[in-house]
């Protein structure tokens, strides 16, 4: 057991508020579990000394400044090192948030809390311990919310914070969730968020992992689709001095549809480990995701894709791609898509690639007087524009396009 | 303006062109015609500078200089443009964005001043009107999803707003219904100002009913075998390619 | 319909007989004097006992790995016999004709007939009998070019500079648990060594047999090739039908120098034990080779025995150009269990490397691809291509992919790809329409599936391996 752990565990045991009986739980697990090394399957190649050796700054006195995006028609709820700022905004009708331990929410937030994302992420139980901040949802069965609902959790220099978001969508109701993150200077928190999407239901859902590349950054997002249900859920991540983020797409209903896109470009020395497991319950569901990296100087890229498709989960369709650029010398990716498949009549597929060039398209943008140079960069931006293109809000994706051309400009392109 | 003499080319081990001769002067449009594997598209990419099209002997200069030691896109930039029979899809890259690094390339070669954003949409929503595409393909990916005649039709604006010396049509004809051939056949039309030149590569004569040539080859297994004026072309409809005696699937 | 494909699939060992032959076998029990009588035996020099004695040290500070996704009870070492012969091989027979002919029989039964004019012509042959090498075939040809083929023993007294300077170069002693445990205990296996520019005149064969009850099979296979030389080499392996489980811990090390290319083939088929899973070899194997400037190793492996599979036979691609590939097709049914695949570590520039893995599963069997692609900071242009499918036949079985892919190199190119698939009905009415019955119509299907990696195998074995296919998914239709 780490001194970080020890802490944590410290701390925990003074937690009391209206979620202590589900923290208990947790906490029991949490005292059992193992500090991961490089021998630990799930952290072979994210090393948590960072995690071990920080100290952190005194926090910064000056709160950063909420990411605009332009024209979004959202309800916006910021939060600062976990904190709310202001008070609750109103919400349209069908739609009704509180904070994670308000009593109004309590049913709603003791169905959720732990009942989607699984025990064994170890940040996930620090999370379920130390996360006293954060927003519990409920949308209404049918109701249908159009504005989207964007949480900015904003993690300032030098703090601590640990955040959860609780989300359940009523049967046929149809709501956009924004997990929106940013920061700047050396800080560590954990966000963890569980949806639980009902029957018909249809989640429309954001995560921008943006905290600066400085940030310790642990986090995840976990997912149950109930019969029908629809999910459509793009990740995008800059990296940082460490970032972990676990999704959990659970198709506990027949006939659901799970798409889900990541984008992730990283920066100089900067580490992101995304790990992403797709459970198929049920018959006939279908999933497609999309991964893809573009890696920078000393960075390094760590994907884990599982799909599982149980026994009785017949007639499921899930496919997985995974690609990855690697720019620079130095940089590294680890990359792992995983098929665990014990149905019989199922199409299921993945595939990975690292650096692949197309040569023909390449053959023909030169062909259109473009220099072999200028069109490989143009190549290799397509590659992640390719995803932002299919982020169906219009406002996030107009947001998002300068933002990652300069991200990927200021990206060290090859020796 | 292009002269190709005694070309011999291979792909991979395969030598497809033996001793390909053409002249083409400013101005001029010429169809090459032939059965399948007679080296039509083979003369595009080498031209071009297609990776695995190698030059075996022969030269190929376009306005007096050696095309052959040039890059892909130095080539381009020289004034070559070829519309290809099947253009590749990109994913990502919207038409838009390539297109204008395409055309300031193209400018920045000449010693000209790069189009602003403002500008470039200008033209390129003319070109888009011209080709008869509704104005968001140019945001789409490059070819992305587009029907086969849309793709034609792409690779025409793009010869519109690339305004090359040389254009070289790669059998832009097939998979055409009539009413997306016309669209094709006008926007090259629309080229036609006396100086620059084309070559058309087709399979069938449909398409010189609505671009007239100034000249037609016949070519085959990596020659040309007969030259003659627009009645050549009329002449292999009637009669077909057995006159060349090889059956069509001959060669590559 | 799966219940026609499941009597289909349903298999019969035909290798299942135990041969009457009377051994010297060892109590069971493994401490370091039963490695200096297993030493003492094979009549060893002094360093190679230090070998085995250091392999054991380390051994016993080693946990059995676990992260493979096998199922299966823990192995007692001390319950297995760790060296057997027969009797009637003490005195060293000099010619076949001083061969036991029980031994003989064995082998003829088996399809492997050990007089020379019986034999399939280019094929030469080492017979390892449990724990001893029975006999070697061709061995005068082989000599005349230059090539020494013998077993590992007679190599460690005869060319002892030889095995010294390769033995354990590649898969070092203390490598992995069972390739400890193998260093420490092994007893027989083939010694190969090809000198510098010679192509091989013919395929080199060992096929091994397990025979005696509650014993360990631990070979070890050694084949150098020098510069610019050529070699193809293949082992079968089959053991009888018993009821207990036996353990096979085998370690094959492959040194191609610059230019050199090997080629090894493996039709495994061992006892997979019986429908409920009882009985059958637990198969831990470690194959590496290395790959200097320009060589090639080829790996090809046809996977159908077995209880338990662990198995990575991997590449090491050290020299400039180098290739690497790997060719698989795992079969499991019943209750088998494989979690097979390889490693293609690419240090040198411009290094390829090419895996394609066909697994079937079956009844209640579970069949994993596990693999490796490591492209390090030094491998320029290196390329890899992976292609693993897996086919599944019935709703019980399991077939799981597990690939890592880890980039150094901004130049180097690495494509995955997986995909499952079932032989569906249409396929299967069609054949039938087409007159032919489902049992041979699964088999066709299965057939066409692994026609990648059966035209990679040496001619006269790609026939075997598409028979023993067809037998393993032999049965009675009803």
């Amino acid at each position: 057991m780490s001194d970080w752990l020890a802490q944590v565990i410290d701390r925990a045991d003074a937690v009391s508020d209206a979620l202590t009986p589900q923290r208990q739980g947790a906490l029991a697990v949490l005292k059992a579990q193992q500090w991961p090394t490089r021998r630990t399957e799930a952290w072979r190649y994210t090393s948590l000394h960072p995690l071990e050796d920080m100290t952190l700054p005194a926090l910064a006195a000056d709160t950063p400044a909420v990411p605009d995006v332009a024209g979004l028609d959202s309800i916006d709820l910021v939060f600062v090192n976990g904190a709310l700022q202001g008070s609750l905004p109103t919400f349209p009708e069908g739609l009704t948030v509180g904070g994670l331990t308000d009593s109004a929410m309590q049913a709603v937030a003791t169905d959720v809390f732990g009942s989607v994302k699984p025990r064994e992420h170890l940040f996930g139980l620090v999370n379920d311990v130390l996360a006293t901040d954060g927003v519990v949802i409920d949308v209404a069965p049918g109701a249908q919310i159009k504005p989207a609902l964007r949480i900015v959790n904003l993690v300032t220099a030098g703090a601590e914070a640990h955040h959860r978001i609780l989300v359940r969508v009523g049967d046929g109701a149809k709501v956009t969730v924004i997990e929106h993150g940013a920061g700047a200077g050396t800080s560590v928190n954990t966000a963890f968020a569980e949806y639980k999407i009902g029957d018909k239901a249809a989640l429309e859902h954001y995560r921008f992992a943006l905290h600066g590349g400085e940030a310790i950054h642990m986090g995840g997002a976990h997912f149950s689709l109930g019969d029908e249900a629809k999910l459509d859920s793009t990740l995008v991540g800059f990296g940082s001095q460490l970032s972990r983020l676990d999704y959990d797409l659970v198709h506990d209903g027949q006939h659901a549809f799970a798409k889900f896109n990541a984008v992730y470009l990283l920066g100089a020395g900067e580490h992101f480990d995304l790990h992403s497991n797709v459970e198929h319950a049920m018959p006939n569901g279908t999933t497609e995701e999309n991964v893809r990296t573009i890696v920078g100087d000393r960075a390094r890229a760590v994907f884990n894709g599982r799909i599982h498709i149980h026994r009785d989960a017949q007639k499921t369709l899930a496919e997985l791609n995974n690609r990855n650029l690697l720019l620079s010398r130095g940089g590294q990716i680890n990359t792992k898509p995983e098929l665990v498949i014990y149905a019989d009549d199922v199409q299921c597929a993945h595939g990975a690639t690292v650096a692949e060039i197309d040569d023909k398209a390449l053959y023909y943008m030169r062909s259109r007087g473009i220099d072999r140079e200028q069109a490989l960069v143009m190549l290799n931006f397509g590659f992640i524009q390719e995803l932002v293109n299919e982020i169906p809000n219009e406002a996030l994706s107009n947001w998002l396009q300068p933002l990652l051309r300069e991200r990927f400009s200021g990206m060290q392109v090859r020796p | 303006m292009l002269t190709i003499k005694d070309l011999h080319a291979r792909v991979e081990e395969k030598t497809i062109l033996k001793g390909l001769n053409l002249t083409v002067n400013p101005g001029e449009v010429h169809a090459i015609m032939g059965p399948n594997g007679a080296g039509k598209s083979t003369l595009g990419y080498v031209m071009s500078g297609r990776d695995g099209y190698e030059l075996e002997s022969g030269s190929i200069e376009l306005n007096g200089e050696d095309l052959m030691e040039l890059d892909v896109e130095e080539r381009a930039q020289k004034g070559l443009f070829l519309a290809f029979q099947y253009p590749v899809e990109i994913p990502g890259v919207s038409n838009m964005e390539f297109m204008k690094e395409s055309v300031n390339a193209m400018r920045k070669a000449r010693g000209e001043e790069a189009l602003t954003a403002a500008e470039f949409l200008k033209v390129a929503k003319e070109a888009c009107k011209q080709v008869n595409l509704p104005l968001d393909f140019l945001k789409r990916g490059v070819n992305e999803g587009f029907s086969g005649g849309e793709k034609k039709r792409n690779e025409i604006m793009q010869m519109i707003l690339l305004q090359p010396s040389l254009a070289i049509l790669d059998e832009s004809d097939s998979g055409l219904d009539i009413d997306a051939l016309k669209v094709v056949a006008n926007g090259v039309n629309s080229q036609r100002d006396g100086k620059r030149s084309f070559i058309v590569v087709t399979h069938y004569q449909r398409l010189l009913d609505f671009i007239e040539p100034d000249f037609v080859h016949i070519l085959s297994d990596g020659k040309i075998v007969k030259s003659g004026g627009p009645e050549l072309a009329k002449e292999v409809e009637a009669t077909g390619y057995a006159w060349l005696g090889k059956p069509e699937e001959a060669g590559a | 319909m799966s219940e026609q494909i499941e009597k289909a699939i349903s298999r019969k060992y035909d290798a299942g007989f135990v041969s009457d032959i009377e051994s010297d076998t060892f109590p069971p029990g493994l401490d370091e004097d039963v490695i200096r009588r297993i030493s003492a035996m094979k009549d060893e020099p002094e360093w190679m006992l230090e070998w085995r004695l250091q392999a054991f040290r380390s051994w016993q500070k080693m946990k059995e790995p676990d992260w493979a996704h096998l199922g299966y009870e823990k192995i007692d070492y001390q319950a297995i016999s760790y060296y057997s012969a027969p009797k009637s091989m003490k005195d060293k027979p000099k010619s076949l004709d001083e061969v036991d002919p029980e031994l003989l029989r064995t082998y003829e039964k088996l399809g492997i007939p050990l007089h020379e004019q019986k034999m399939l012509a280019g094929v030469a042959v080492d017979a390892v009998f449990d724990s001893v090498s029975v006999v070697t075939t061709f061995r005068e040809k082989l000599e005349e070019a230059g090539v020494i083929f013998c077993p590992i023993s007679e190599a460690i007294k005869k060319y002892p500079d030889l095995v010294k300077k390769y033995i354990g170069s590649v898969v070092p002693r203390g490598d992995n648990f069972f390739a400890a445990l193998n260093s420490a205990v092994f007893t027989d296996g083939s010694f190969v060594y090809i000198p510098k520019g010679v192509r091989c005149p013919m395929e080199l064969s060992t096929y091994f047999r397990i025979n005696e009850l509650n014993t360990g099979q631990f070979e070890r296979t050694l084949i150098v090739a020098e510069e610019g030389s050529h070699v193809s080499y293949l082992e079968g392996c089959t053991a009888p039908q018993r009821d207990e489980n036996q353990l096979h811990a085998a370690v094959v090390e492959l040194v191609a120098m610059d230019d050199a290319e090997i080629k090894y083939s493996t039709v495994q088929n061992w006892y997979p034990g019986d429908e409920n899973g009882k009985g059958g070899i637990y198969n831990f194997v470690t194959k590496r080779g290395i790959a200097h400037k320009n060589a090639k190793i080829s790996w090809t492996q046809v996977e159908t025995g077995s209880a338990i599979t662990w198995k990575y036979p991997s590449c090491i691609l050290k020299g400039d150009n180098s290739v690497g590939e790997f060719y698989s097709v795992a079969l499991t049914r019943g209750r088998q269990q494989a979690d097979t695949g390889t490693k293609m570590i690419h240090l040198g520039k411009n290094t390829k490397s090419t895996i394609i893995s066909k697994g079937i599963s079956a009844g209640n069997s579970s069949n994993a691809y596990r693999g490796l692609v490591k492209m390090g900071p030094g491998a320029d242009g290196a390329r890899n291509f992976t292609e693993c499918d897996s086919l599944l036949i019935g709703d019980k079985c399991a077939a799981h992919t597990f690939p890592y892919i880890e980039s150094s190199n901004p130049t180097a190119i690495v494509e995955h790809e997986a995909t499952t698939s079932k032989v569906s009905d249409d396929q299967l009415f069609l054949c039938q329409q087409r007159g032919l019955d489902t049992e041979k119509a699964v088999s066709m299907i299965v057939n066409g599936f692994c026609k990648e990696v059966f035209k990679e195998l040496p001619m006269e074995f790609a026939v075997e391996a598409g028979k023993l296919l067809e037998i393993s998914l032999e049965g009675s239709v009803g």
